[in-house]
C-alpha cells in the first residue's frame, strides 16, 4: 500500500474524494499539532496571548471533525468503499475523534498556562518541557506516518509511548517531591501535573492513530495487545 | 431390453434411421440420373458380328451395344420367335444407325445369334446433320463426284476436308443466323413503322419515301448476303464420301451433312476421354437437332437460367416490400392475420392453377391490352398477347411470392427491437431505420426465401407450358438486336425439354439417355443457383451475426 | 495521473510537514478573500463538491403533470419534476415503477407503442415536446438515448459512429473522420479501437460496445443523454468505466439515467429521483437522498427494507 495505489480508481471523482478526505485529516492533524506546540510554548514561556489564542482556536478543530465526519458518511453512502478504501474511511472516522481529543488536551494545557499567569518561572517546568517536546515529536511522527502510510514509523511511535509513560511517571514523582518539599507549590505543581497528564493522554491518542494506520495498511486490528504482538502482526505479510 | 427401451436409445436410432433413408434416397436419385445421363457421352466401341436368325443365312451386323437384358425364353416364344436353349436368354440392343437405309436406328438381337464378334479399328462412325448416325467403312473420297482418294490415305484426307467443310458451315450459319436474322428483324421493324403510319393516318408524304429508301438499302444488303450464301453452298457441296454399310451397300454421303467422323475402335483411353469432354461441351453449348434427340440443349439451359433470374428480380422486391408492410407498418389485427393465412395458402395452390391464371390474366388480359395500346401495328399477330418469357417469369414470380414473403417476415421478426430503437433514437425515421439497418440485417432471411423460390421455380414445368415454353424456340431471348433482351419471345426450358424428349420423341431409344442427361443438368443448374445463393447468404450472415447473439 | 487538487502537499515534498512553524497559526488570505488555515477553506468545510440545490440550477427539462396510460392502465401518475442542465439525474425504484417509461417519454420513444396515451407536458428548454408541430426525429437528435443492452449496428465501428451524421445526409469523409475520432475520444474508446475502426462493431466486448453506443449517441451532439440502465448487462469493471464516462460527460451534456442499481445512482448522480408505483416519491440531491431521505418509502427502499 502506498501513495500511488490509493489513486488508481477508475472513477476519478472517487480518487478526488479520497484524497480530499486524507488531506483534510492531515490538515486537521497539522492544526492539532500546532495547537499543541503553541500550548506548550504558552505554558513554558508564560505567554498569555498565545494561550488565549490556542484557547480560542479549538473551535476550528471541532468544526473540522464534524466536516470530515460528514464527508466520510457521504463517501460511505455514495461510494460503498471496499477493502483498503473501506479501511481508510474507517481509519479516518476513528482517527478524527483522537485528533479532536488531542486538540482538547492542547486546550487544557493552554488553560493551565492561563491559570498560572503571573506565577514566577520555575525550575519545575524543565521536566514537563522535556516531556512536552517528546510527546509533540510523537504526535508529529504519528501524523507523518499517516501522511506517508509508513507502518515502520507508526511502530516506532508506539514504542515511544512506553518511554513517554516512564517519563511522565518520573515527572509525577518529581512533582510529588516538590509538593512534599513546599506546600505553597502544590497548586502550581498540580497544574503542571495536569498538563503532564494531558501530554500523556496525547501520547496515547497518537498511539491510537498509529493503530488505525496499521489497520488501514495491513488490515490487522492491533488494539489491546502487547507491543511485541503488534510488531509481529504488523510485519506479517498481508 | 426394457432398460434399453427406457434409455432413449431407440429414439436416437429412429431419428438416425430416418436421416439415413433421406440421404440414401437423395444420393441414389442423383447417382442414378448421373450414371445414365453422363454415360451416354462415352464413346462406345462398334461391334461387328455375323448374325444368323434361327440358323438362316448369315448376315453382318455393325453397331454400338447400348443395352443388354435377360429375358425368359417363354416370353420370346410367346412373341413368335423360334428359339431353343436355356430358360434365360440374353438379348442385346444394338444401335445400328443408318436410319435412312434400315428405317430404324436400333435393333434387338439375341446374343446367341451373334457369332464371330470383332471390333475392327477401321470401323467408322459418322454423326450426321440428318438421319442420325452412320456406321460403316470408308471407301473413297470424291470431289465433284470424282474419286480423289482411296484406301489407307483416305482417312487423313477426310479429316482435312471435313475441317474445311465445317468452317464453311460455320460461315453459312453466321450469315443465316446473325446477319440475315438481323436484316429480317430490321425489315420487320420497317414494316411495322409503315403500318404505324397508316394507323396514325399520318399523311406526311416524306415518311413513306424515307422508309422505302431504307427498305431498298436493306434489300440490297440482303441480296449481297444471298449471293455469298450461294457461293458458300456451292463450295460446301464439293466433297462427298462413299462408304460401305453392313449389308455391303455403298452409300454416298455429302461432307456438308457430316458433323463428326471418328473411329472409336481405334481410340486410346485418352482419346476417349477427350471425345467425352467434347461431347459434353457440345451437349451444353449446341442447339438441338433432329427433334431434340441429337445435338445439345443450350437454348433450354439458357432459357431456364434467364427465366429464373428474371423471376428472382421480380419476386424479390415485391415479396420484400409486401413483407415489410405486413410486419412493420400494418396495424396488427384480424386483417393482417387474414392476409398472412391467405399468403400461406397461396403457397399450397397447385402450380398448374397458376399457369391457368397466368394465361388468362397476364397473357390474354394484360398482354392483349398492352398490344392494343403499344403494339397496334403488329396486330393481328400478337406481341405480348401471347405466351412468352415475361409472362412465364411473372407467373412463376407469383407462384414463389408466398415463400419470399413468409421467410422475409420471419427474418424481420428475428431482428431485435433494440436495433430499431437504437436507430430511431439517433433521429432516424422509420423508413431510414428500415432501409439502413433492418433490411440489411434481414437480408440473409430474404436470401433464404429466394433460395427456396429459385429451387421451386427452376423445377416447375406445368404452368410454363401454358405461359411461354415451347419445345423448339426459333431464337434465344437474348440476341444482338436492340434491345437485346426480348421478353416477348417464347423460350425453351430444361424441365419441359425432359418432358418433350422423354414422351413426345419419335425415337424413344435415342431419346432416353438424353432424358437422363437433361434431368441431371436441370438438377445441376438448380444446385448451382442454390449454392450461389447459399454462399451469398452465408456471407451476409457472417456480416450480420448480431442476430444469433442478440 | 493525479488531478491538480492537493492544497496540502503530502509525503516527501520539499519543505513539507517537517517541523511546522512553532509560533503562530499560519493564516493567510487567498485571492478570493477566504481565510485558509492549513490549506483548509473553513468557509466551505465539508464540501468536497459544492452542495447542490435545484434553486441554483439552470433547468433543462421540466415535467409538468405528466400522466401516462397503457390501455387505460395508468403507468405514470402526475409527475412533476425539473431536470437541471449539465447534471446527472438518476431514477431509482423497484421494477415496474415507471422509471423507464418516464425516461422514454423524454425522446418520445413511447410513440412506438400503439396503446400509450400521454397527458401533461414535458418542456425541453421551455418548449413542449408533445406539441404536434414537433418533428420527432429532430427531437431525438436533441435527446439521445442509450439502452440497457449494447445495441451496436452490425456495421464497422466507424459506420456506427457516423450513422447519425449519415442520416443527416453528411457523407464528407473529412467531416466524418473528425466526428468519429472526437466522439470515440469523448466516449473514452478511441485508444482501444483506433486501429480497428473498420472492423465489425460486434467484435468488441460488451463494455466497449456500450461505450461505442454512447459515442454514437454523442456524435450528433444532443443536449440531453438518456441512459436506460446502461450498465446492467456489463461486468463490474466495464460498469465502473461507464460510470466514470458519465462523470466526464456531464460537463457537456444533461444526463438522465435510469438504474435499478441504487449504488450506481449514488455513485454517478448529482440528483436522484425515487419512483414507486408510477409516482415520483422523492427528488433531491443525491448526497442528501442517500444519507437522509425525507420520505419513509425512500428510506425503506434504499435501505433494503422495501416490501
Amino acid at each position: 500500500m502506498n501513495e500511488e495505489e490509493l489513486q488508481h480508481h477508475i472513477s476519478q471523482q472517487f480518487n478526488i474524494e479520497l484524497r480530499e478526505l486524507r488531506n483534510q485529516v492531515l490538515g486537521m492533524g497539522g492544526l492539532v499539532e500546532e495547537q499543541l506546540t503553541n500550548a506548550l510554548i504558552a505554558l513554558t514561556t508564560n505567554d498569555q496571548q498565545l494561550a488565549k489564542r490556542v484557547y480560542s482556536n479549538d473551535y476550528k478543530i471541532n468544526a473540522l471533525e464534524v466536516a470530515i465526519d460528514e464527508e466520510s458518511t457521504r463517501i460511505l453512502a455514495r461510494r460503498q468503499p471496499t477493502a483498503s478504501d473501506l479501511r481508510l474511511v474507517m481509519a479516518v472516522v476513528k482517527a478524527i475523534p483522537e485528533l479532536e481529543r488531542i486538540g482538547d488536551q492542547a486546550e487544557r494545557i493552554a488553560h493551565m498556562a492561563l491559570q498560572m499567569s503571573g506565577e514566577p518561572q520555575a525550575k519545575h517546568f524543565v521536566a514537563v518541557n522535556h516531556l512536552g517536546e517528546h510527546v509533540r515529536q510523537m504526535l508529529h511522527d504519528a501524523l507523518d506516518a499517516f501522511a506517508r502510510i509508513d507502518v515502520e514509523m507508526a511502530l516506532q511511535v508506539m514504542r515511544e509511548d512506553q518511554k513517554v509513560d516512564h517519563e511522565s511517571d518520573s515527572v509525577y514523582r518529581q512533582l510529588i517531591t516538590y509538593m512534599m518539599e513546599d506546600a505553597r507549590a502544590i497548586p502550581m505543581a498540580l497544574n503542571i501535573m495536569w498538563s503532564a497528564r494531558a501530554l500523556e493522554r496525547v501520547a496515547a491518542h497518537s498511539c491510537n492513530i498509529c493503530e488505525y494506520l496499521i489497520y488501514f495498511v495491513r488490515g490487522k486490528d492491533v488494539r489491546h495487545i502487547s507491543l511485541e504482538q503488534v510488531e509481529q502482526r504488523a510485519r506479517q505479510a498481508r | 431390453m426394457n432398460n434399453w427401451w427406457k434409455s432413449g436409445d431407440p429414439w436416437i436410432w429412429l431419428t438416425a434411421a430416418s436421416v439415413t433413408v433421406s440421404i440414401v434416397t437423395v444420393a441414389g436419385l442423383l447417382s442414378l440420373i448421373a450414371w445414365h445421363g453422363l454415360a451416354h457421352f462415352w464413346p462406345a466401341a462398334i461391334l461387328e458380328a455375323d448374325y444368323s436368325e434361327n440358323g438362316s443365312n448369315k448376315q453382318v451386323v455393325i453397331g454400338e451395344i447400348r443395352d443388354q437384358e435377360s429375358i425368359p425364353l417363354s416370353q420370346l416364344q410367346a412373341a413368335g420367335v423360334k428359339v431353343k436353349g436355356e430358360q434365360q436368354m440374353t438379348r442385346i440392343l444394338l444401335k445400328t444407325g443408318n436410319r435412312d437405309l434400315f428405317g430404324a436406328d436400333f435393333r434387338w438381337v439375341l446374343q446367341l445369334d451373334l457369332q464371330n464378334q470383332r471390333y475392327p479399328p477401321e470401323l467408322m462412325a459418322i454423326e450426321r446433320r440428318e438421319w442420325g448416325n452412320f456406321y460403316g467403312y470408308l471407301q473413297a473420297i470424291k470431289e465433284h463426284g470424282q474419286v480423289v482418294s482411296e484406301g489407307a490415305g483416305a482417312w487423313p484426307e477426310l479429316q482435312q476436308r471435313l475441317d474445311r467443310v465445317l468452317q464453311l458451315h460455320q460461315q453459312i450459319r453466321t450469315i443465316e443466323k446473325f446477319k440475315i436474322g438481323k436484316l429480317n428483324y430490321e425489315l420487320e421493324k420497317l414494316r411495322l413503322k409503315q403500318r404505324r403510319l397508316e394507323l396514325n393516318h399520318d399523311t406526311d408524304p416524306a415518311k413513306p419515301v424515307a422508309l422505302a429508301a431504307q427498305k431498298v438499302i436493306l434489300q440490297a444488303q440482303f441480296e449481297t448476303l444471298n449471293q455469298q450464301l450461294t457461293t458458300l453452298y456451292e463450295a460446301i457441296q464439293r466433297d462427298s464420301i462413299s462408304a460401305n454399310v453392313m449389308d455391303g451397300r455403298v452409300v454416298n454421303i455429302p461432307l456438308s451433312n457430316i458433323v463428326k467422323v471418328y473411329r472409336p475402335n481405334s481410340f486410346s483411353f485418352l482419346d476417349k476421354a477427350r471425345f467425352y469432354m467434347a461431347k459434353i461441351w457440345e451437349f451444353l453449348s449446341e442447339e438441338p437437332r433432329e427433334a431434340n434427340t441429337e445435338g445439345g440443349i443450350f437454348p433450354a439451359l439458357f432459357g431456364t437460367v434467364i427465366m429464373v433470374l428474371i423471376m428472382s428480380i421480380m419476386v424479390t422486391p415485391i415479396g420484400v416490400i409486401a413483407a415489410v408492410y405486413l410486419h412493420e407498418y400494418a396495424k396488427q389485427g384480424i386483417l393482417t392475420r387474414t392476409i398472412r393465412i391467405a399468403v400461406n395458402n397461396l403457397a399450397g395452390v397447385p402450380s398448374i392453377v397458376y399457369g391457368v391464371f397466368g394465361l388468362g390474366f397476364f397473357v390474354y388480359f394484360i398482354g392483349g391490352n398492352v398490344d392494343q395500346w403499344f403494339f397496334p401495328e403488329a396486330l393481328p399477330s400478337p406481341t405480348f398477347g401471347t405466351p412468352g418469357m415475361l409472362w412465364a417469369s411473372m407467373t412463376l414470380a407469383l407462384l414463389t411470392l408466398p415463400v419470399v414473403i413468409v421467410s422475409t417476415e420471419e427474418g424481420l421478426a428475428r431482428i431485435p427491437s433494440s436495433i430499431r430503437e437504437g436507430s430511431l433514437a439517433l433521429g432516424a425515421t422509420k423508413a431510414e431505420t428500415l432501409w439502413r439497418t433492418v433490411i440489411p440485417m434481414a437480408s440473409p432471411a430474404i436470401m433464404t426465401g429466394l433460395i427456396l423460390a429459385v429451387a421451386r421455380a427452376a423445377g416447375e414445368v406445368a404452368p410454363l407450358m401454358l405461359v411461354g415454353v415451347v419445345k423448339l424456340a426459333p431464337a434465344l431471348v437474348v440476341d444482338n438486336n436492340l434491345p437485346f433482351l426480348h421478353l416477348d419471345r417464347k423460350f425453351m426450358h430444361l424441365g419441359f425439354h425432359i418432358y418433350d424428349v422423354g414422351f413426345q420423341s419419335p425415337n424413344v431409344e435415342a431419346a432416353r439417355p438424353l432424358v437422363y442427361a437433361t434431368a441431371f443438368l436441370l438438377v445441376a443448374v438448380i444446385i448451382v443457383l442454390n449454392l450461389t445463393a447459399i454462399w451469398f447468404r452465408n456471407h451476409l450472415r457472417e456480416k450480420y451475426k448480431a442476430l444469433e447473439t442478440a | 495521473m493525479l488531478p491538480p487538487v492537493s492544497p496540502l502537499p503530502l509525503g516527501e515534498g520539499p519543505g513539507v510537514r517537517a517541523n511546522p512553524p512553532s509560533t503562530i497559526i499560519t493564516e493567510y488570505m487567498t485571492q478570493n478573500g477566504t481565510t485558509l488555515t492549513h490549506g483548509i477553506d473553513f468557509a466551505s468545510l465539508g464540501r468536497s463538491e459544492p452542495i447542490l440545490s435545484l434553486d441554483n440550477e439552470d433547468l433543462c427539462v421540466e415535467v409538468k403533470n405528466l400522466n401516462l396510460y397503457y390501455d387505460n392502465k395508468q403507468a405514470l401518475r402526475n409527475i412533476n419534476m425539473q431536470i437541471p442542465r449539465r447534471r446527472v439525474t438518476a431514477y431509482i425504484g423497484p421494477s415496474g415503477c415507471g422509471k423507464s417509461t418516464l425516461l422514454r417519454c423524454f425522446n418520445r420513444m413511447n410513440d412506438l407503442v400503439d396503446s400509450v396515451q400521454i397527458k401533461g407536458q414535458i418542456l425541453l428548454d421551455g418548449n413542449d415536446i408533445f406539441d404536434p408541430a414537433v418533428n420527432v426525429a429532430e427531437l431525438r437528435r436533441r435527446v439521445g438515448m442509450v439502452f440497457q443492452k449494447p445495441n451496436p449496428f452490425p456495421k464497422s465501428v466507424y459506420e456506427n459512429v457516423a450513422y447519425g451524421f449519415r442520416l443527416q445526409g453528411i457523407n464528407s469523409r473529412r467531416i466524418l473522420d473528425e466526428v468519429v475520432e472526437k466522439s470515440l475520444k469523448g466516449a473514452a474508446l478511441w485508444d482501444e479501437v483506433k486501429d480497428r475502426l473498420h472492423d465489425n462493431a460486434l467484435g468488441l466486448s460488451g463494455g466497449q460496445q456500450q461505450r461505442l453506443v454512447i459515442a454514437r449517441a454523442i456524435a450528433i451532439e444532443p443536449e440531453v443523454l438518456l441512459l436506460d440502465e446502461p450498465a446492467s448487462a456489463l461486468d463490474p469493471i466495464s460498469t465502473l468505466k461507464i460510470e466514470e464516462l458519465i462523470n466526464e460527460l456531464k460537463a457537456e451534456y444533461t444526463i438522465v439515467i435510469v438504474t435499478h442499481n441504487m449504488q450506481q445512482a449514488a455513485r454517478v448522480s448529482d440528483y436522484t429521483a425515487f419512483m414507486y408505483l408510477g409516482e415520483l416519491i422523492e427528488f433531491g440531491d443525491t448526497a442528501t437522498l442517500f444519507t437522509n431521505p425525507t420520505k419513509k418509502q425512500t428510506e425503506d427502499y434504499i435501505t433494503g427494507r422495501y416490501g
